[in-house]
């Protein structure tokens, strides 16, 4: 190695002028800097402690306040106080049909980009997470005593190319220059790596609030590879209070109006953090309105009526109020139609008794959720959980006893938290920046794809170039060919995912190869080659082998891709794996059957007299016909072994003609005669 | 002319010339994964892009290139399945997506998929994990048996033999596949 690089401890000049660069943990709930400051990595307290809330207030009169102060704000002014805007960021409308109702502000926008409705005007998530961001910079340049010169912003793992470009935006917007942008159970391995030692295979168990990451590292000498990382990015603190909720509400607050569910989910969210210490907390809502009233008709038999009823201090009322709403309800229906009517109703007192076991209860499906990625990832890595060295606990909801007994009990381990877990990714990113900086740490992180990339083929199937888990930066060549004799042009079509066909991927790209000359089906060679690089951006490039003709195009690998497509692609992938390749194969199967019958038709037909051919006969003729037909006849089955059958058949039964046609059309090369006219004069 | 597999993509293999090369290790089918690991930590210690965020762009560039073949050759050879294919695609030996197989094998693997497929729609777990771990064992015997013929030295009828090793596993890991959608179910 003759480049020039600054080898550890040897860049006194870089010291002299330390760049004040920090790392930063931008989270759902909570966000919070961090810096490296002689050796070790340490968290910027701001006046009201090192975190500062996620939470953005837009005063009528302009004035934004960020943090404490506007969480302080979101009962009196809920559709104007931001709350867990990094479920927004990178995403469409439809990405977030399924939490947009629970949400108490109003959302606009389209499929590509969401903003917030706040008197009268439209705010982008990218902007409030700006304000976030722009007060820690704050924090930090108060601290330091200067001006901040370079951020390391950590993301989820599992963070779509689209959110990953947003956040840096935001970071851009605050006036940030963002070094990188760092998967936050990577963030956590590295600070725990530093300040604990710690060494060996690891799972980081990052569980937010909103999102959940599972990743497995090596730890060795100052490498930190990631042997495989998933996860579920629809899923964390914000998704058990709706789970608590729910439960206590026995369902009712799913379709209750919407500042009934912030006062809910709030509470359900107090209960949550009181059984950390507390054995049982008292859930208590007290609803002075009884104007919290909505009913929706749901189907169901005829003439039933259904009332759900959240509170039930104040009966009577709320049976008045709620006969009124099913009424007018029922009253829109034809008389056949089916009239099952939800009606949720809230005025007074409503308290109950949770219990840590409740808890569990509710949090049960969830972290069931948490735990089939868990197995899933353990699988990727070739791991068993009796070979890691430990379990690291990150982000706020770990704090539960009830996910900790839950995590204890699926990997047999106590899980570390000895660093504090809402505080760990930031201390890793400020490592990080340091490191890029030009720092001293002996850190290299090797991260990887979180999804799998490949290129459409014949019949809908998907070749995978580039699996999922290969770390960055990447490259893979493969050759492939036409199908179609005189075929000219060549589809390419990118896609992205774990399933095998491709209308269950998604599909990130599509360029076309064209002029080719016209041969014969599986005369071409054309090579694509996908590189991707350290930040997991993807370019797509073709080549012709035998012209030197190309194409190439760049493409951001996950651009647009939900989390929700992501996690879904990835359970259904591995739900239907066996469907999978069973399809897969007899797609393959039978493109290549009927390729093959095609062509041996034509050649018997166009070569008849080759069966004169002593050497050849007739009888080869009367075999080739049959085995077509048992081939057809497979074809028309489901059976991919039988197909395969039935092409070795046919390929042995016609093994004596083939041979003549060869022999044919070497002699024919050998005089002179291009390969493609010697095709020709054969018929093909 | 009826040629199978035209239509299939076909695998070159991966990137990397010379995959052991460039983790500076001789070609050889029995590495130990520590020490395979080890050479590419090194190397990636070195080569990583975050070394080069404040080198001038040609230098950025060109780590960034050797740092993608240093992760290709490592992903390339730290599977034994792989490795053996890349170290006998060396004497131009490749393992296509058809290739034939031993019809007594073929009759012998399909009734063995029927076993567990048995197994699994009567939901027979406990079998679905027997017959798992029995066609562990024989994934483990495979590998030993490759290592075997690699160490007895790369000629025609070992590499032939290896190859049919090879193909096999393609197999072994498909029923294994089953097996873990199949315990993966409930």
């Amino acid at each position: 190695m003759l480049m020039q690089i600054a080898e550890p401890g040897q860049s006194t000049t870089k010291e002299a002028c330390k760049q004040r660069v920090v790392g930063i943990d931008l989270g759902t709930t909570n966000s919070l800097v961090a810096y490296v400051a002689d050796s070790s990595p340490a968290v910027i307290e701001g006046e009201d402690g090192a975190l500062l809330p996620s939470v953005v207030h837009y005063a009528k009169d302009g004035v934004v306040l960020v943090g404490k102060a506007a969480e302080a704000m979101a009962l009196e002014f809920p559709r104007e106080t931001l709350t867990s805007v990094k479920r927004l960021i990178g995403r469409g409308l439809t990405d977030l049909a399924s939490i947009r109702g629970m949400l108490p502000y109003e959302l606009e926008g389209d499929d590509r980009a969401v903003t917030v409705r706040i008197e009268g005007r439209s705010i982008s998530p990218v902007e409030v997470s700006a304000e976030v961001l722009r007060e820690l910079k704050k924090r930090a340049e108060a601290s330091l005593g200067g001006p901040i010169e370079g951020a390391v912003i950590t993301v989820p793992a599992y963070f779509d190319d689209a959110q990953r470009q947003a956040t840096r935006d935001a970071g851009r917007l605050a006036g940030l220059e963002v070094m990188r942008l760092l998967a936050e159970p990577t963030a956590a391995a590295v600070a725990y790596g530093l300040d604990r030692g710690a060494a060996g295979k690891y799972a980081v168990y990052d569980l937010g609030g909103g999102t959940f990451d599972i990743s497995i590292l090596k730890l060795v000498d100052g490498v930190f590879e990631v042997k495989a990382t998933g996860g579920d990015s629809a899923l964390g603190g914000d998704d058990l209070d709706r789970a608590i909720a729910s439960g206590i509400t026995n369902g009712a607050v799913e379709i209750a109006p919407r500042g009934l569910v912030a006062q809910t989910l709030r509470e359900a969210r107090r209960v949550k953090h009181a059984l950390t210490d507390a054995e049982t907390v008292e859930f208590y809502l007290n609803v002075a309105s009884p104007a919290h009233v909505r009913a929706e008709v749901i189907g169901g038999s005829p003439g039933v009526t259904i009332v759900h009823e959240l509170i039930t201090a104040n009966a009577d009322r709320m049976h008045t109020i709620c006969g009124e709403v099913i009424a007018s309800a029922v009253g829109k229906l034809n008389s056949d139609a089916t009239t099952c009517v939800r009606c949720i109703g809230a005025a007074g007192v409503f308290a109950r008794t949770i219990t840590r076991a409740d808890l569990a209860g509710f949090a049960a499906p969830l972290l069931e959720r948490t735990a089939k990625a868990c197995r899933r990832v353990l699988k990727d890595a070739e791991l068993e959980k009796t070979e890691l060295d430990g379990v690291i606990l990150v982000g706020g909801s770990t704090r539960s006893p009830v996910v900790r007994s839950f995590v204890e009990g699926l990997f047999g381990k106590p899980p570390l938290s000895d660093l504090d877990p809402e505080q760990v990714v930031a201390l890793g990113a400020a490592v990080q920046a340091d490191v890029l900086a030009g720092g001293q740490h002996n850190v290299t992180l090797l991260d990887v794809i979180p999804l799998s990339l490949g290129v459409e083929m014949m019949g809908g199937v998907v070749e995978k170039l580039i699996h999922r888990n290969t770390t960055i930066p990447a490259g893979a060549t493969q050759t492939f060919t036409t199908y179609a004799d005189n075929q000219t042009g060549f589809d390419i079509h990118v896609v992205q995912g774990e399933r095998e066909t491709v209308d269950t991927c998604r599909s990130l790209a599509r360029f076309t190869l064209r002029g080719l000359p016209p041969l014969i089906a599986g005369m071409l060679r054309i090579e694509i080659t996908f590189l991707i690089d350290a930040d997991g951006l993807l370019k797509v490039m073709a080549k012709e082998l035998t012209t030197g003709m190309s194409a190439e195009v760049e493409v951001k690998p996950s651009y647009g891709l939900s989390d929700e497509e992501v996690e879904r692609m990835l359970i259904e992938s591995f739900d239907h794996a066996e469907d999978d390749l069973a399809k897969r194969n007899l797609v393959v199967e039978r493109v290549e059957a009927n390729r093959i019958l095609q062509a041996t038709r034509g050649a018997f037909e166009s070569d008849a007299k080759l069966f004169e051919d002593p050497e050849v006969g007739v009888d080869v003729r009367t075999a080739g016909e049959a085995a077509m037909k048992s081939l057809e006849i497979a074809v028309a089955g489901e059976d991919h072994l039988a197909i395969r059958h039935g092409i070795e058949a046919l390929d042995l039964a016609t093994k004596p003609f083939a041979q003549a046609r060869m022999n044919r059309a070497i002699t024919a090369g050998f005089q002179g005669v291009s390969l493609d006219d010697a095709e020709k004069k054969i018929g093909r | 002319m009826v040629s199978p597999s035209t239509s299939e993509a076909k695998r070159v293999s991966a990137g990397a010339p010379d995959a052991f090369g460039l983790l500076g290790l001789e070609p050889c089918y029995a590495i130990d994964a520590d020490t395979l690991e080890k050479a590419f930590f090194e190397r990636a210690k070195q080569l990583h892009p975050d070394r080069f965020a404040q080198a001038p762009v040609a230098e950025r560039v060109a780590a960034l290139s050797k740092s993608r073949a240093l992760n290709d050759a490592y992903q390339l050879l730290k599977k034994p399945a792989p490795r053996a294919e890349y170290l006998l695609a060396r004497y131009g030996i490749v393992i296509g997506d058809n290739e034939r197989i031993d019809p007594a094998l073929i009759m012998e693997l399909l009734e063995e998929r029927e076993e567990l497929a048995e197994a699994r729609h009567a939901g027979k777990l406990v079998l679905v994990e027997k017959l798992q771990a029995s066609m562990k064992a024989r994934r483990k015997a495979a590998f030993e048996r490759i290592g075997v013929l690699f160490a007895a030295g790369e000629r025609g009828e070992n590499l032939a033999a290896i190859k049919a090793q090879l193909i096999l596993l393609r197999y072994v890991e498909r029923y294994l596949e089953e097996c873990d959608s199949a315990l993966d179910e409930d």
